[in-house]
């Protein structure tokens, strides 16, 4: 009888410590994704200004040429790489089962908003603000919560809005002194906050069943679609085909936009992923810390000067961007519980 | 045609008491079997994913007679709630 109960417990407590390692280990996959996202993410953001200064690029006439030929093919050729992943693991054939499903479909308004509106915005916005641009786009969690209140019914908690005025905090110290020679600046913040909105309403539209679809599916009819609807109806509308024929002929920004793309597939996927491992709070609040990386590429490679006011800014929203998401709190808990 | 694979999953339990992952595949076996993406990582994947957004819960968790860890997954009322809403139900089981 002792010997058979012994050898259950023993059998309990080896359940116990396979579930616990399978747990942690998943945690801990989750974390290095979230922070590969962010990295990822401020790479991508980086290299596409990095592309923006090649010819015919830099020289395009008109402030939306230039960004909505850079934001299509990056798009495009990010959808392309995530056709290639999708392929390599059997996955071809989900993308067109999703697309017939009602939370499919819901995605892909999202997508038309997140991508060609939210991305072709932030482009511009990098291009007219560069750097300062960045952290004003990560005030998108703050939009998100917003438009789950007005329209999901979701009530903020106290600290929810702590976090939200955070972030509008930092986004008015960093439009407190414009740096010299931007003399689009402000116009490039409010298209940087057009896009934080936009992201925030393709948030709300992934909420009706989107949880039942495969973020790697999504993530790449997202790419796709975005790319796609950019090149062939928003490139030619802002009379930029010659410009669009013109990069892709010079060669160079094409490579840069082709790692930038990759970059970004990368950096969806990843988020993703870390989302479904540890939870959305986590995984959105690692994946903002692209505002940092993006800042810091920009200090490091594009000769962005390095304000107080960028500087303090970027902190203040990206912690207002982690107190929206979750309390900060839990991070330390949870990860004192693992070990 | 066949739903995602993912939300063919979460109908499959709309249906069913709690499933392992091996269940599951036993079921789908004949609709997504001969597909390169029918593996257990991709599928214990989708479990983790439901589980996330709080559409599935896990039941339980034991060892079966090889020492093999086997975790028992259960929908809850939100994945119910999310099955009525957005699976047709000429795909119900």
């Amino acid at each position: 009888m002792d010997i058979n109960k012994e050898s259950i417990n023993g059998r309990i407590n080896l359940a116990d410590s396979k579930k616990n390692a399978l747990t942690k280990k998943f945690h801990t996959t989750g974390l290095i994704n979230g922070a590969i996202s962010g990295l990822t993410y401020g790479i991508y953001s980086t290299l596409v200004m990095v592309a923006s200064g090649y010819d015919p690029l830099v020289s395009a006439a008109g402030f939306l040429a230039a960004p909505f030929v850079c934001s299509g093919l990056n798009d495009f050729i990010a959808g392309l790489w995530l056709l290639i992943y999708n392929a390599k693991k059997g996955r071809l054939k989900e993308l067109g089962r999703t697309l017939k499903t009602k939370p499919g479909k819901m995605l892909v308004i999202g997508f038309l908003l997140g991508g060609p509106i939210a991305n072709g915005a932030y482009l511009v916005g990098l291009a007219m603000a560069g750097a300062y641009a960045i952290p004003i786009s990560a005030t998108c969690s703050l939009f998100g919560a917003l438009f789950a209140w007005m329209f999901l019914k979701q009530k903020p908690t106290k600290r929810v809005v702590l976090g939200m005025v955070l972030c509008v905090f930092g986004a008015i110290i960093i439009n407190f002194v414009k740096p010299e020679g931007a003399p689009n600046f402000t116009l490039g913040i409010i298209c940087a906050l057009i896009a934080a909105v936009s992201w925030g309403l393709e948030g709300v539209f992934s909420s009706f069943g989107g949880a039942m679809i495969d973020t790697d599916v999504a993530v790449n009819l997202r790419e796709l679609i975005s790319g796609l609807v950019v090149l062939v109806l928003m490139v030619p509308a802002v009379g930029a085909l010659k410009l669009l024929g013109g990069t892709i002929s010079a060669g160079i920004p094409l490579v840069w936009l082709a790692v930038a793309g990759l970059s970004a597939a990368i950096s969806f996927v990843t988020w993703y992923k870390a989302n479904a491992t540890v939870g959305c709070a986590i995984g959105m609040s690692l994946n903002v810390t692209y505002a940092f990386w993006g800042v810091l590429f920009c200090v490091l490679f594009l000769g962005q000067t390095l304000t107080p006011t960028i500087v303090i800014g970027s902190i203040v929203i990206v912690l207002g961007a982690i107190i929206v998401t979750m309390n900060p709190l839990d991070l330390f808990k949870k990860g004192g519980v693992e070990q | 045609m066949s739903l995602p694979s993912r939300m063919a999953v979460l109908n499959y339990m709309n249906s069913h008491e709690a499933v392992d992952v091996k269940a599951v595949m036993t079921a789908l076996k004949p609709l997504y079997g001969n597909e390169k993406q029918f593996n257990e990582e991709l599928y214990m994947e989708h479990f983790m994913a439901l589980e996330a957004n709080g559409l599935v819960e896990l039941d339980s968790y034991e060892l079966d007679k090889d020492d093999n860890l086997i975790m028992n997954y259960r929908i809850n009322a939100d994945g119910r709630d999310a099955v009525a809403k957005y699976v047709d139900k000429k795909y119900s089981n």
